[in-house]
Formats: structure tokens, sequence, C-alpha cells
């Protein structure tokens, strides 16, 4: 069976109701007799065995309906929650999304059968079993099942359906085309949660016996999931009758298949009186229906029930990321042309210099960033995909180290381009495991200090500009200067002297390198000396960086600031030799000239003086291995660039100016050693310029 | 390594025959993806010494090599008839090298392409993995793959 395709929607819908069933737990662990949470994760938890059994999990559907029968007696009062019970739902929880992860890498759900958990939530059922005797919903369900076959002819429903004239002619060619036409009835389980999935199902089984002339209500609507529980194809072809409905009776939660041989003309006659109405698609349904006998009038008010439980159909369409680059990448084409007008249109002997071209290249500039502007706005998600894990995850972890703590977030809505806001996660979860592990005190020395007895951890993301900015900060202990000094004297890393002069900040960047762990013990949580490094490399290679404000006893706080966009930026254009280069214009803080007999030299490394502050000097020229100049000239322009809060003066030969740019890759082939060039872009008239990455050269 | 020579007897495969030094040189012509003339290279600071730098092929960024340095031969002399082959592999996508001369498209039958299983013969590198035999002439097969991987030895 082929359900491959429904893969990606099943993976994206269930991890929506994992996190949904998350978020019900975490506010029914505070209110444990909400009705609506109950109903809520009720819910969700049917819809996961639904889509799970449509897809052949076994497993997972096995767990997850254990878990909606649970939620049955704790909805009809048979069970009350306990803190025990949120455990093990929790760990349910993280049992589905194992499954989910196996599925998302392999199509399968893998071989853990999860029986421990399953018998734990068995163990709440006895419970209620001891109270009341267990309902059995699922044999009821059958019955009725059993019942709506019995009734015969009223679920011909091809024989009173209202066809359109197009629909009409369809039939007729097909029918003296030769071969037998038929009308089918299909109806689907009540259960079936992917409807349009089997449908396409039972179109393909059909579509290897005969053709499929006219599909009511349309194929576009039956795709979209627009009907209830039934659905009608008339098909022309040479088999039997028997042999096709045995063919879509073959595919799984098909309730029933009824049809028989038909005439077109005879169709067509039934529907002469409604043919004027453009949409009579809805009211006909609801027409067919009402003749049906009663079992199937209960059935239709069970299925609109379940549709209003669904969250309404936003106006949203699923894009595969790809699309997105490609449509990035094709933007990034247009400027790149732009900038070619525009270079054509600006030099001085060209033969546009008229008026109206220059009016229409300003038009076209101001489109092209437009159009940037909103390709980059549809690239955005809410950074609340990645945060909604967070409450959860604090929980464990007060449970874990036995703190009391809260994490208070804002901002969740703030946008982030999907590529930055899929790696932003792991630095993120680090940063927190870090206030909860290490920044947080114990309860006895939180009252010492007259602190609150709950430690707040805070999650706080806005936008800035072009950058968006996540703060995660806690009430906790704060950075220990002290103690991170003797252990990096400890480790040698400076010798004591130096580590005088050192201020807080230099210190505080002891943590960011690799293996520098304050932990005393090495906890499941943190202290392997794996984090606060490859948080910030993670950071670094997302374009952004990360800063650390700290007060001990009172507690710190990690910025992290993150740039909105990837592909574009503004950049200066400079040249070194013969050579153009571009600086992202956002690390740029000023541009100095200054006389060369400015530079002056600390433990032989040249720096100037510039108004106050010592900043060191970068040769722009012996870092990217240019021809040595001939000459030193007189005087030296200095680009000043920043890195967090620390400066640096790039020396280069002239500037050119400020310019759009798309960055581009450099392939795979070319082994740029050092990272000094962290890309390549096109310019107007051609050319190539490298990107001169910034960060490698403090 | 010899991939793309072992088929069965009798089947053809193209070859663009190209001029380096003063050898001549056959490239399996389902790599090329185009032909492009001499044009201006920027040079990327810190690459392989082989890597001449990138080019702008269309809005596409694209290394280039130089197939001498590379072969360990003198450096290039660019003339009128120098050409750039713009090859595509599969997973890594295309690369850019550079020829004195591009001479013709030939046709080979697999009975006329002897395997060979030069391996490193005076510490020099073989980039070959088969000869062809074209008339008279001896055209040596590329082998890409050996091309671009680095060597880990020297």
């Amino acid at each position: 069976m082929d359900v491959s395709q429904y893969l990606e929607i099943f993976i994206d819908e269930t991890g929506e109701h994992i996190q949904s069933l998350s978020d019900c737990i975490m506010t029914l662990e505070s209110e444990p007799e909400n009705k609506d949470t109950i109903n809520e994760i009720f819910r969700s938890a049917h819809s996961l065995k639904g889509m799970a059994g449509t897809m052949g999990f076994k497993r997972m559907q096995h767990l997850t309906h254990d878990m909606e029968n649970v939620f049955q007696e704790v909805r009809s009062d048979k069970v009350k929650v306990t803190s025990e019970m949120i455990d093990i739902l929790f760990q349910c929880l993280d049992a589905i999304e194992g499954y989910l992860e196996n599925i998302k890498s392999t199509s399968d759900e893998g071989t853990e059968d999860n029986e421990a958990l399953i018998a734990a939530l068995n163990q709440f059922l006895a419970q209620a079993e001891g109270a009341a005797p267990a309902p059995a919903p699922a044999p009821e369900k059958k019955e009725e099942a059993g019942e709506k076959k019995a009734d015969g002819e009223d679920k011909k429903k091809f024989l009173t359906i209202q066809l359109s004239d197009s629909d009409k002619d369809a039939l007729k060619n097909a029918e003296e085309s030769g071969g037998k036409l038929y009308g089918i009835t299909v109806y689907v389980s009540e259960e079936c949660l992917l409807k349009a999935a089997r449908a396409f199902l039972v179109f393909k089984a059909v579509e290897e016996k005969g053709q499929i002339v006219v599909y009511y209500p349309a194929l576009q609507e039956i795709e979209d999931e627009q009907f209830g529980t039934d659905f009608t194809i008339f098909v022309t072809s040479d088999e039997e009758l028997n042999k096709i409905l045995e063919a879509i009776k073959g595919v799984s939660e098909i309730v029933d298949a009824v049809g028989e041989e038909v005439k077109a003309e005879a169709l067509a006659g039934g529907a002469g009186e409604e043919e004027g109405e453009a949409a009579p698609d809805v009211p006909a349904v609801a027409e067919t229906k009402k003749e049906t006998p009663a079992p199937k009038d209960n059935a239709k008010p069970a299925a609109k029930a379940k549709t209003a439980g669904k969250p309404v159909a936003s106006r949203t369409v699923r894009v595969d990321i790809e699309k997105l680059d490609a449509l990035m990448n094709q933007v990034s084409e247009l400027i790149i042309a732009k900038n070619s007008l525009v270079s054509i249109s600006s030099q001085e002997e060209s033969d546009f210099q008229n008026q109206t071209f220059r009016e229409q290249i300003e038009y076209l500039e101001r489109i092209t960033t437009t159009l940037h502007e909103s390709v980059m706005k549809v690239r955005m998600v809410p950074i609340e995909s990645v945060v909604s894990k967070f409450p959860r995850m604090i929980r464990d972890l007060s449970r874990q180290l036995n703190k009391k703590m809260e994490l208070h977030m804002t901002g969740e809505d703030t946008e982030l381009d999907r590529t930055v806001v899929d790696q932003i996660g792991d630095p993120l979860q680090h940063l927190l495991r870090n206030s909860a592990d290490h920044g947080l005190e114990s309860a006895e020395l939180r009252a010492e200090r007259g602190k609150p007895e709950v430690g707040s951890i805070n999650l706080n993301a806005y936008q800035e500009g072009n950058n968006v900015i996540i703060e995660v900060s806690d009430d906790g202990n704060g950075i220990d200067t002290e103690s991170v000094k003797k252990k990096a004297i400890e480790r040698g890393l400076v010798t004591p002297e130096q580590a005088e002069k050192l201020n807080q900040k230099d210190i505080i960047n002891f943590l960011f390198m690799p293996s520098f762990s304050m932990a005393k013990k090495i906890t499941d949580i943190s202290g392997r000396g794996v984090g606060l490094d490859v948080v910030k490399s993670n950071i670094e290679a997302l374009g952004g960086d990360v800063e650390v404000d700290s007060k001990l006893g009172e507690g710190s706080k990690f910025t992290v600031r993150l740039p909105l966009t990837l592909a574009i930026i503004q950049a200066l254009m400079v040249e070194v030799r013969d050579e153009k280069y571009a600086i992202a214009l956002g690390s740029i803080e000023t541009i100095e000239d200054l006389p060369t007999s400015e530079i002056r030299f600390v433990e032989s490394r040249e720096v100037i003086n510039l108004r106050g502050k010592v900043i060191p000097i970068v040769r722009l020229d012996k870092v990217l291995d240019s021809v040595p100049a001939e000459v030193e000239p007189e005087s030296l322009t200095i680009v000043i660039v920043r890195k967090g809060d620390r400066l640096a003066g790039l020396v280069v030969d002239d500037l050119i100016g400020q310019q759009e740019i798309v960055i581009k890759s450099l392939g795979k082939y070319i082994n740029n050693n050092n990272k000094t060039i962290s890309g390549a872009t096109i310019l107007g008239d051609g050319e190539v310029a490298l990107i001169v990455d910034v960060n490698t050269l403090f | 390594m010899e991939t793309g020579i072992e088929t069965a007897a009798g089947v053809a495969k193209q070859y663009i025959v190209v001029e380096i030094g003063n050898e001549q040189y056959g490239i399996d012509i389902g790599y090329v993806d185009n032909i492009v003339r001499m044009q201006e290279i920027t040079r990327v600071p810190k690459s392989q010494i082989y890597f001449k730098g990138i080019i702008n092929l269309r809005g596409e960024i694209v290394p280039i090599m130089s197939i001498r340095t590379r072969m360990g031969l003198e450096d290039d002399v660019f003339t009128n008839s120098t050409r750039i082959i713009i090859l595509k592999l599969e997973q890594q996508g295309k690369f850019g090298i550079i020829v004195d001369e591009v001479r013709e498209v030939v046709t080979l039958n697999a009975d006329k392409v002897e395997r060979t299983n030069m391996s490193v013969k005076e510490g020099r590198e073989s980039f070959i993995n088969g000869i062809g035999k074209n008339g008279e002439d001896l055209i040596s097969l590329l082998d890409l793959n050996s091309i671009i991987e680095e060597d880990d030895n020297v």
C-alpha cells in the first residue's frame, strides 16, 4: 500500500499533536480538573491513534490507543489525575516522539514496544474498572457499521446525484466510446482520518480496472477532504462490476461500496431541473443525506462534531522549504541583474543618461527590494515552534535537580528565517539547562539570600533592526569570575599575572572555550564541557553572536544576536590591491582615515589609539595573501569592525561603497582553510567579489 | 576509480579531446556541462594551490582548477585557444578546468579503450583511468574523481 506521499503530512501533524498534548498535559498538571483540557487531550490522542493506524504504524497506534483509553476514564470521572499519571503521560509523549523520530529517518516506527508504559497505562485503567465496568466503545461502533451494510438501495447515491452539464457530457462521451458505465458510491469509515488518502487508494484500485469519468464531489474537493463519509464515482470499464467493487473494498477503512451499471441518459434526466444553479454541491449533499435512513442520520452529526473539534482550517498553505529556497535564489538572481543595470546606468559615458531611464531604474530597485522583503517574510517562522518545548524541559529539570523553578517566556511570536529557527533550538536548550543547573542556587541558599523560593528563568525574544535578540536570563548565582579565573590559571590558559589584568568580560569569555566546564560534578544536565563552546560556534555559524552579562549573587544574562536573513545582506565594498572584497555592514562601526605614523605597537602587535580606545589593527592584505604593497602610504583607510564588544581595525586600500549583495557559497571543492572568506558575490558588472568574515579576524 | 569504461565491448562513448601540455586527454562527454572562453578568475586566498579561483558562470559561482598545476606541470600560458571546461559531478556540483585547447569530439568503442593500472609512479599521482586509441592517436582518458580527490599523502 502506498501511503508514502502522505508521510510528510503525517509527520507534520503528529508533531503538532505531540506539542498540543504536551501543552495540555502541562496545564492539566496545574489544573487537574480542567474539563476542556481533558477533552482536548482526548481528542489529540484520538487523532494520533487514527493517523498512526492509517499509516500502518501499529506500535504507535497501540500506545496512543491506551493513552486515549486512560483519558476516556478521566473524562468520565472514573480516574483522578495524579502527578504519577502526569509523569507516565509525559513518558508516553517521549515514546511517541521516539516513534516519530524513527519514522522521520527511516519511514518506519522501529521495534520498541514500550510495554512498560502500556502496562502502566493499563494500571490506571484497572483502577477505573475497579470503580465501574469499563465501557467498550469499539465493538459498538462496529455494530453500527454492520447495520449500515444492511440497507441496500438507499446507499446507491449515484442514482440521485445532481450532475452538471459538463459531467453529463463526459458520461455520454464515455458511454459512446464503448465499455460499460458503472455508478459506484464508496463509504469511508467514520473513524478514518486521512479520508483523502483512502479516496486516493480507491481511485488507484479502480483505475487498474477501468477509467474514472466523473467524480462527485469534484476531485479537488475529495483531495481536500471536503466530503462526508461517502463519495461517488462513475467508471467506464470492460470488467465486471463485482471485480471493481472488490478492489475498492480491498482498501482498508472502506466500509462499503455499492454500484450498478447505469445509462448516461437516465442519470442526466434526473438532473434536468437543477441545472442552472452554479454551486449545487453542498445543498445536494445535504439533500441526499436526508433521504438515507436513520443510522446514516446518526452518523452525520457525529462526523460533524469531529470536524468541529479540529482547529478551523486556517488560510495557510504548507510549502516545501526547497521551493522557498528556489524562490529566494531567483530573487537573488533578479537583484544581481538589477545591480548590473544600476552599474551600467551610472557609468558616465553610458548612453542611458536620460531622466526616464533613471527613474525606471529607481522604480525597479524599489520593486526588487520589496520583493526580497516579501520573500523573506514568507520564509520567516515564529520561534514559537522551537521554544514551545522548553516549559516541559524546565519542568523535567526542576524534578531532576530538585530545585523549584519557573520559565517565563515573552516574544514567542518573534520571527526568524526558517533555516535559523531550525538550528537555534539546541543552543537555546543548552543555555536554559545551564541556567537551571549552574545558575539557580539550591533552595537553602536562595532562602539565605532572601530570594523567592521559586527561581525564575526568562527567555525574551525581540527584533532589533536587522537582528533578532534572544535573551536567556536567570535570577540565580551569577558567574563567579574569581573561580573562573582560578580555573583558567589552573588549566594554563593564562598566567596569574595576566589574569590580574583581565576584565570581567575577558574572564567570562573563558567559559566559551572548548572543554572548559565549571561544573564541580559532571551531571546528566550539563558539565561535560561541551556546552558553551558549542553554543557559541553554533550561533556564529548562523552569523550571530552571544554575549554574557553577569552579577555575582544576582544572576546572569546570555544575549544571543541573530541576523534576520542569511542570503542577502548590505555590505561595504572595499578594495585591497586590485581585488574587491565585501564586509557585512552590520559589523562595521566607523571608518577612519589615519596617518600611518599613528600606529603604535603593543606586545609587537599593531594598534591605534582612537579617541581613547586602543584598537588592534589587522592588515587585510596580509591576511588575504595579496601582493605586498610597494611603498607604505602616508595615510591608512581603516574600517573599524565590532564583534560583540571588541573592536578591530581593518586596513584597506580603498572604499568603493555600500551595496546590497547576494551571498553565494564557494562550493565544496575549494578548501578555504581558515574560513576568512565566507562566500562570494556577483557584482553589477559581472565581476566576482569575495566576502570577508570579520568574525574570523579577531 | 575506473568508472565509466567497464561497459560491454561495442558500447561506444563520446569524449572531448583537449590538449594539456603536449598531451591529448579525453574527457567523458557525460560530465561536460559547458565549454567557455578564458575569463577573469577571482583568486580565493588560502585555497589549494591548484585552484586558480572562482568565476561567474551566468550567475553561478564556479571554482576553476589549473589542471597543469594539479598534474605538476609548468604554469598555464593563456592563449587565444585556452578554454575552461565546466564539468559537473553528481554530488559535488560544478567545477572548471583550464585546458590549452579543445580539439574535437571522438567516439570510442569500448574495445578501443585500454584500462590502465598506472599507480603512483615516481611520486606523481595518476589522473587517468584508461587510454583510448583513435586511429594513430593515443588519448589519455581523465579520471575526474581522482582530480578532485584530496591527496592525503602529499
